[in-house]
């Protein structure tokens, strides 16, 4: 007869040993890497008109604007970027010398250097980014091992961990969420729609970026990030993030 | 075409898809109806049209001032007395990860009533899609529900190319079967994981969520996106499929068919699991008809309706799919009907699999339509029938209304929950499989 201790036995260790070694090829799949161009200038001017979301200048691309919808793959470009795509400024996602930029080592955000409790909040999301975050708790990824926890109140929690595009109506929940957390907080924008609207932007009724309502600590791209993003991006707020 | 037809004017007449039950439209901006229907099966109406006078509006979702709420025609009874009081749950609540709000009308434990009220995520998209190409307005439709993304984009396409006339390859036809029986399979694990997580299973869960996370994995090796974001198109991140990735695929799945297998025994063996969603948020088949309930909600109440059986595609038409139902209409009954349609998947994937097109002729060119013409899309989402209106000109979308199955359902979780304690809540609400990112658009 079957028995859950027995199932348990049967599956054996399956948590990720992410981050003491790489991500494998099957925890981050190719759009879980942010694109680079592999012609240099050339791929950027035709990665222009090939992307729908303007992420892509003749300078670098905006990993804050990239949906990952794959379009400027003809024009040169691979899904070759680093895992640990998590920033602390804006800037830095649109960086010329981007996606190196992106791994660079980051300092804590002071005091949040050892466990963090983390408050969900959907500000208008397709539900992929929630559902993504949530996937972080199950035995694959076991955010609890690395002193990750989530919390039922943001009365408890260190971080608040927004995803989606922020709507209108979501304004004031928002900021009162905010306002609830205790200090020292951080804010961490989880995925392209908080950072830059996405494919959203410049839709009346939506802000397109979510540091235009509260102080965002931690970006990460992505559409949605896979999870060892998300836990590549929180891992950082504590300066514990995996050098590439 | 998907579950539709047209008249030789262009415009989509009725179906005799289910003239049994009740249909519904979503308009460009959103606003919503429930539409009690006999005679005509599921024909999309345009609010203010003649036939919305000529049919009888059982529930709604109408803009209130801060926000979607659903209406049903006909007020439910008022309770009043000492101690009766209505409070909200939501926007923000970790029982419920998506952002949402429920108004309980309550004297304690007991749910008087339940008034779903959505709007807090929505962002907008049909409207914002019309004007845009069909292929950049995709980009939008995929993200509407991202648990969803397949069946909404294969719904969309399939009205597009119904209102252009465009043919589809018989290998984008498979392609797109295979995407929806996968998120499918993924998105009935993930439900039984969350019922599971509700009545505190926390070593099924854990189990559960596991394997769920391993069909997000497939998902992710087969079309380069784990969420299947541009799975369905052509400029998507990956989408061959050689022999030796589909004899690889079918292992893989073969594995975790027998996983699923396992854990659901053990399921079925928690007499504490088991005993706590028995009887609970029970839907009555009237009910379900009535107000036009769908998907594994509506099979949950003996009520045999699945598009892929009754308004069947290539390639469901050439493949074995056998659903059985359930009667009790509660939420064991729902997560039985779940296991039992990832059974079914499985077994079409391997029926897709075995048969793959092998030389899968080239997508005929769209022919560019001069005047605007209309179409119907229409899938078996995991949900349920989801329904796309989309008129195009030139290639680029100039209206587009919706019905998501998470519209049909809403109002009978809130029916069902009626009378049941407060502790039912999340059984109920994550055995029906609601999103609120399919209400709100």
């Amino acid at each position: 007869m079957p028995t859950w201790i027995g199932q348990a036995v049967r599956n054996g260790i399956v948590t990720t040993r992410y981050p003491e070694v790489p991500a494998s090829e099957s925890e981050i799949p190719p759009t879980g890497r942010p694109p680079v161009p592999t012609q240099g200038p050339n791929s950027l001017r035709a990665g222009v008109s090939l992307c729908p979301v303007g992420a892509i200048s003749e300078r670098a691309v905006d990993q804050g604007k990239c949906i990952r919808c794959a379009r400027c793959l003809p024009g040169g470009f691979e899904f070759l970027g680093p895992v640990e795509a998590a920033v602390l400024t804006r800037s830095a996602l649109a960086a010329e010398e981007s996606p190196g930029a992106l791994s660079r080592p980051i300092p804590p955000l002071a005091p949040l250097s050892r466990s963090l409790h983390v408050f969900l909040v959907d500000a208008g999301s397709c539900n992929a980014c929630n559902l993504e975050v949530l996937a972080l708790t199950n035995p694959l990824y076991d955010s609890q091992r690395l002193g990750i926890f989530f919390t039922n109140s943001p009365r408890h929690a260190d971080v608040l961990l927004v995803v989606g595009v922020p709507t209108d109506e979501m304004v004031e929940p928002l900021r009162r969420a905010y306002d609830a957390l205790p200090a020292p907080k951080a804010v961490v924008a989880v995925g392209v729609c908080a950072i830059s609207g996405g494919a959203f932007a410049g839709i009346e009724g939506l802000h397109d970026s979510l540091d235009q309502l509260l102080p965002v600590d931690v970006y990460v791209p992505g559409c949605p990030p896979a999870p060892v993003n998300v836990l590549d991006g929180l891992l950082r707020a504590t300066g514990r993030g995996r050098r590439t | 075409m998907i579950g539709s037809s047209r008249t030789p004017s262009g415009r989509p007449g009725p179906t005799s898809a289910n003239p049994d039950l009740a249909l519904a439209y979503a308009a460009d901006d959103g606003s919503f109806a429930v539409y009690n229907d006999y005679s005509s099966g599921h024909e999309t109406i345009r609010p203010g049209s003649e036939a919305e006078g000529s049919r009888d509006v059982v529930a709604t979702w109408r803009r209130t001032s801060d926000a979607w709420r659903v209406r049903p025609a006909a007020p439910v009874e008022a309770v009043e007395g000492y101690g009766v009081f209505t409070f909200p749950y939501g926007p923000i609540s970790m029982g419920v990860p998506e952002s949402g709000r429920f108004d309980v009308r309550t004297y304690g434990e007991r749910i008087l009533a339940l008034s779903p009220v959505a709007g807090y995520k929505s962002r907008r998209i049909l409207s914002s899609v019309c004007g845009q190409t069909v292929s950049d307005a995709a980009l939008r439709i995929e993200r509407l529900a991202g648990n969803f993304s397949a069946a909404h984009v294969a719904a969309f396409l399939s009205a597009a190319e119904s209102a252009t006339g465009a043919s589809v390859a018989r290998g984008e036809l498979w392609v797109r079967a295979l995407a929806q029986e996968l998120q499918r399979i993924y998105n009935h694990i993930h439900v039984i994981a969350r019922v599971a997580e509700a009545a505190s299973q926390n070593v099924g869960t854990a189990q559960a969520h596991a394997l769920a996370e391993e069909m997000l994995r497939v998902q992710g090796s087969v079309f380069g996106h784990r969420w299947l974001f541009g799975a369905l198109l052509t400029s998507g991140p990956r989408r061959r499929l050689d022999p030796a990735e589909r004899r690889a695929l079918g292992g893989t799945l073969k594995r975790h068919a027998e996983a699923f297998e396992r854990l659901w025994e053990l399921f079925l063996g928690s007499r504490t699991f088991v005993d706590r969603i028995q009887s609970t948020c029970v839907v009555a088949p009237s009910v379900a008809r009535d107000w036009g309930a769908v998907g594994p909600t509506l099979r949950a109440c003996g009520i045999a309706w699945d598009d892929r059986l009754r308004v069947p595609t290539s390639p469901y038409t050439d493949l074995f799919l056998d659903l059985p139902q359930e009667s009790s209409g509660d939420a064991l009954a729902r997560l039985l009907v779940r296991a039992h349609e990832v059974r079914a998947s499985f077994l079409l994937i391997e029926q897709l699999l075995d048969r793959w097109p092998v030389t899968p002729e080239a997508l005929e060119a769209p022919p560019s339509s001069l005047a605007s013409s209309r179409g119907l899309g229409r899938v078996e989402s995991p949900s349920g029938d989801l329904v796309y209106d989309v008129t195009v000109s030139r290639d680029r979308v100039v209206s587009i209304g919706m019905r998501s199955a998470s519209q049909a359902n809403f109002p009978v979780f809130a029916l069902g929950l009626r009378d049941g304690v407060f502790t039912d809540f999340h059984f109920a609400w994550e055995s029906f499989g609601l999103v609120f990112a399919e209400v709100d658009g």
